[in-house]
């Protein structure tokens, strides 16, 4: 009884998600299955890993669909809201490959679930491109199915600490206040080894507990320990939290830098004057300039197809999403079909320009070519310092 | 006996799912029998002692971490599973020893925020749990439908047992006592049940088998993390399920996995971004209309003498 | 010195977390109801706040009626029409029912307002008190000083009333729920529907230490929990602050339930 009424259920379930879902005749589609959070905690992550995905799905069938196995496909992407919930996330994954009989995956939001649906679309061998994922734990898994546009957590740190190193000889002494979750955590304790491998000293390292909604007593700690330059990691929420802390108990500090809030518009506008000469990095920018074999062609057209579709700028989550249809599209038509293993294999030897940058993947899937800018506030909006070829102003230091 | 026998005829048909469903029917199987294991030990502290627990998730996610460190270490599966079950019994004999002395809202607190404590405590031992980068488990060598495969069985085995200790739970002593201790705890320290005694006995029995469950969670999914195994929905679910099924009987809780899973099921399939809130408004009519379950409802439609006790 | 500057953190943030939890204490001893839609309450008291800044220009210490009034509807609503048909059930059954109406209550923010965080830059900020080597933060000060100021008014009119204390505590508890917590956080936090169960949790502490269905109690709960978690925090590192304040409170669960100043008979 209960067995017929479990299977009862899910053909009922089934049929009613067949009904609403694909409008277009059920072959000659590309389905590419996407669990996002687009509720709980990371919501606001989610919705815009969905706009870059959505803007290159509209993009690739705007301009005639992709073409593989001599036929002409359109692309459809099957959305699923994990809750920001990582075994729903995992459930997700299995449910759009089973179920729906997506042919590809976009990863989930983060490098934590990221790395947990990693072990779905392995185990299927499903390829499947993550949009916001870094760390390296993901990466030497071993795994050949998940592939990520975005570079290692040291890509974000290293620079940084030569650039500041290189101007100004006195700063010495680095406080970090890193949230206690898989990529602030792991961003943080990189960026720790770069200022130390720069001659600097870490003369305050503390960790605060996801949810924090207080941070006096670990800047009060940090404005005792007079640091030249204060780093702290964790999502936007947190960032802007931190800094109007930082202002209300009187911590300065010649360089503040934050990863990885101050990349979004959002940022600037909620601290207002406080974000003036805040420094971060972020993946990507959209001030570089990139000539691309991809559906945009270059960055300037991705850029105005973004301000046409949204308004603004794209983020590098943004754009990541995007890259990361782009670039399936890429490989689907190196490989001439949409055969999954194929694509994961023509996905392993691609070598191509797009609007994003330069794409190629290591071994275990995470893109190399990728050179992160460094980006300063300057009246509201980001400046860039480096790298030397995109530069468009010079390190600003602030009073102690 | 009639409790007996419908189990007898009701496990077989469910060993026998593999056959017919593909690798998703299988997870959503192997997650009702999941949530069974969880609602029916909730039962025993819940249901039948009327003790509102909220320790449901510190069972869970201390049977996942306690299995996923042994695992780390080199202890084989199977005995890692059983290990996480002591574990999370051990926790609970203390635990119960320190807040069962506590009723109503204080007790539901209390019982809440030892879950919380335990998520900081791993959060913060880094070098022991993975700290906020969580944790990996060993791969299983097997393919992705053997690997199902196991899991629901191992799944289904320890649900089985479960509502076996219910049914045997349901005419013993102890039973027996945490009925009165709900209906009235001071008469029933009158009557000679020793309170204290009885209701720690059923707080360990709620945590047992659900710290078995964490700990075969977490081989399942291969990768577990704080927030994850902490999770505060892994305590309210459970609650939620029983009162779907029917409040200290044997199959309600079971039978609330079921349906609640399979609304969620549906629910999350076509509403995507308000399926929560959908799952709310079920919660919210099934506490205003239906606060006696299904079970109840079943009864009332077939009444017989059986079922009647 | 420092230490001046680390009780001060304290007692701000412990202002903060008694304007939280008052309202919810309030509901939690007169009815004998958990609310776990407080969480949801105050977030939404904040979008109404900040609404009112973006659009109408009105400055949150004044929006503070305005979202006090049409939290008071709905918390009246939510009371009269559903919560009083359950209210003398068991816990479990008032715990759950609450529990799905914040399910929907949240997802319906969620989706009315999207989850990007917002905040209000005052076109004039408070900026910060330097008195001698101590810093305090302008905005958070007026705002919880506002805040304590109709907490007490609150608290006389509960007690001075001459209809009956019981009835207007009834009538008043959801009001109380949203006054509290409003105006603080609009203005501290960056707001969302995410804080949610943030505020809940805190709520929960500060009813426990201070003890239910008392005013003064969540006030003190909710100073003495900041302190703790301010030193704790130094001392101990921040990640580990909020484990210290759980078991503090362990402890006083089991030695003296009724928390530190409130009345024996609802455990």
């Amino acid at each position: 009884m209960l067995t017929s009424f479990l299977l009862r259920g899910l053909a009922v379930g089934t049929v009613v998600a067949t009904a609403f879902g694909s409008p277009a005749a059920a072959q000659d589609v590309i389905k590419i299955g996407a669990p996002l959070p687009l509720t709980g905690p990371l919501a606001p992550e989610g919705l815009k890993q969905k706009r870059g995905y959505d803007l290159w799905a509209e993009t690739a069938n705007a301009k005639g669909g992709i073409k593989a196995d001599g036929k002409t496909y359109t692309v459809e992407i099957v959305y699923t809201d994990y809750a920001s919930n990582t075994p729903r996330a995992v459930q997700a994954a299995e449910r759009l490959i089973t179920e729906d009989k997506v042919n590809f995956l976009f990863a989930p939001f983060g490098s934590g679930a990221t790395k947990a649906a990693s072990a779905i679309s392995e185990k299927y061998q499903i390829p499947m491109l993550a949009a916001s994922a870094s760390s390296a734990e993901i990466f030497n898994q071993g795994f050949k199915y998940i592939f990520s546009t975005l570079t290692g957590n040291e890509t974000v740190s290293v620079p940084i600490a030569k650039l500041v190193a290189a101007k100004n000889k006195d700063i010495k002494r680095v406080a970090v206040l890193a949230r206690n979750d898989l990529f602030p955590l792991a961003v943080a304790q990189e960026f720790e080894k770069a200022v130390k491998a720069e001659g600097m000293e870490v003369v305050a390292s503390e960790r605060y507990a996801i949810g924090t909604m207080d941070h006096s007593a670990a800047i009060t700690q940090m404005r005792a320990a007079r640091p030249d330059w204060f780093y702290a990691s964790g999502y936007i929420n947190d960032l802007i939290l931190i800094r109007k802390q930082m202002a209300d108990l009187g911590l300065r500090a010649p360089i503040i830098t934050l990863i990885a809030g101050p990349a979004y518009a959002e940022f600037a506008k909620t601290v207002g004057p406080l974000a003036e000469n805040v420094t971060s990095m972020s993946w990507w920018h959209p001030a570089v300039r990139y000539k691309g074999k991809d559906v945009f062609g270059s960055t300037e057209a991705f850029n105005a197809a973004w301000e046409k579709k949204y308004g603004g700028e794209a983020d590098y989550i943004d754009a990541s999403a995007t890259a990361d249809g782009a670039v399936l599209q890429l490989a689907i038509e190196a490989a001439g079909t949409i055969d999954p293993v194929k694509v994961r294999d023509a996905l392993a030897a691609l070598d191509v320009e797009t609007f994003y940058g330069r794409v190629k993947f290591s071994s275990g899937g995470q893109i190399q070519t990728l050179q992160p800018p460094i980006f300063q506030l300057v009246d509201g909006k980001p400046v860039l310092l480096w790298p030397d070829a995109l530069k468009a102003g010079d390190l600003k230091f602030m009073p102690k | 006996m009639r409790s007996w026998l419908t189990l007898a005829v009701i496990a077989p048909l469910l060993a026998a799912l593999p056959l017919v469903g593909n690798n998703y029917a299988l997870r959503l199987a192997t997650t009702v029998f999941m949530y069974s294991v969880m609602a029916q030990s909730w039962n025993f502290i819940g249901g039948l002692a009327g003790y509102p627990s909220f320790a449901t998730a510190a069972f869970f996610g201390l049977g996942a971490y306690a299995s996923a460190i042994l695992q780390n270490h080199g202890v084989p599966m199977v005995p890692a599973w059983a290990c996480a079950g002591v574990a999370a019994l051990l926790f609970a004999a203390f635990l119960g020893g320190a807040i069962l002395h506590l009723r109503g809202h204080y007790f539901a607190i209390a019982s809440l925020i030892v879950a919380e404590m335990l998520r900081e405590i791993v959060n913060t031992l880094p070098d022991f749990t993975g700290g906020g980068k969580g944790m990996n488990l060993p791969l299983l060598k097997l393919s992705v439908t053997a690997q199902a495969q196991f899991f629901f069985y191992a799944m289904l085995a320890l649900a089985v047992l479960t509502v076996a200790t219910a049914i045997v739970l349901q005419r013993s002593k102890l039973g027996f006592g945490l009925r009165c201790i709900q209906q009235n705890e001071s008469a029933a320290d009158i009557i000679g049940i020793n309170s204290y005694a009885y209701k720690t006995a059923g707080f360990c029995l709620s945590a047992v088998f659900v710290g078995v469950a964490g700990a075969i969670y977490a081989s399942w999914v291969n990768y577990i993390d704080p927030p994850d195994v902490f999770d505060v929905l892994i305590s309210v679910k459970p609650m939620v399920m029983v009162l779907l099924g029917g409040l200290g009987t044997i199959f309600g809780p079971p039978l609330g996995a079921v349906v609640l899973l399979l609304l969620e099921e549906v629910v999350w399939r076509n509403f995507l971004t308000m399926h929560v809130a959908a799952l709310g408004v079920i919660i919210v009519v099934l506490v205003l209309f239906l606060p006696h379950g299904l079970l109840a409802l079943i009864r009332e439609r077939f009444p017989t003498k059986a079922m009647a006790n | 010195m420092i230490y001046l500057q680390i009780a001060a953190n304290g007692l701000v943030l412990g202002g903060l977390y008694a304007c939280i939890a008052v309202g919810f204490s309030l509901v939690w001893g007169v009815l004998n109801v958990i609310n776990i839609l407080h969480g949801s309450f105050i977030v939404l008291g904040s979008y109404v706040a900040y609404f009112a800044y973006v659009h109408l220009g009105i400055h949150p210490f004044i929006s503070i009626v305005i979202a006090g009034g049409v939290l008071y509807a709905l918390g009246y609503l939510v009371q009269a029409g559903i919560i009083n048909r359950v209210v003398t059930a068991p816990v479990l059954i008032t715990l759950t029912l609450t529990f799905g109406l914040d399910l929907i209550l949240n997802n319906a923010m969620l989706v009315a307002f999207t989850a990007d965080y917002r905040g209000i830059s005052l076109a004039h900020p408070l900026g910060s008190l330097e008195i001698g080597p101590v810093f305090l933060p302008g905005d958070r000060v007026a705002a919880m000083a506002l805040a304590i100021l109709l907490t007490i008014l609150l608290y006389r009119l509960l007690r001075d009333s001459s209809i009956g204390r019981a009835i207007i505590a009834v009538r008043m508890d959801r009001e109380a729920a949203a006054l509290m917590g409003v105006d603080v956080k609009r203005i501290i936090f960056p707001i969302s529907p995410l804080n949610g169960p943030v505020f809940l949790g805190k709520a929960f502490v500060v009813c426990v230490l201070g003890g239910l269905g008392s005013v003064p109690g969540a006030l003190a709960g909710g100073l003495l929990l900041g302190v703790i978690e301010s030193f704790t925090s130094y001392w101990l590192g921040p990640e580990r602050a909020v484990t210290v304040s759980f078991a503090l409170l362990l402890v006083l669960l089991f030695v003296r339930p009724s928390g530190l100043m409130g009345r024996r008979g609802y455990e």
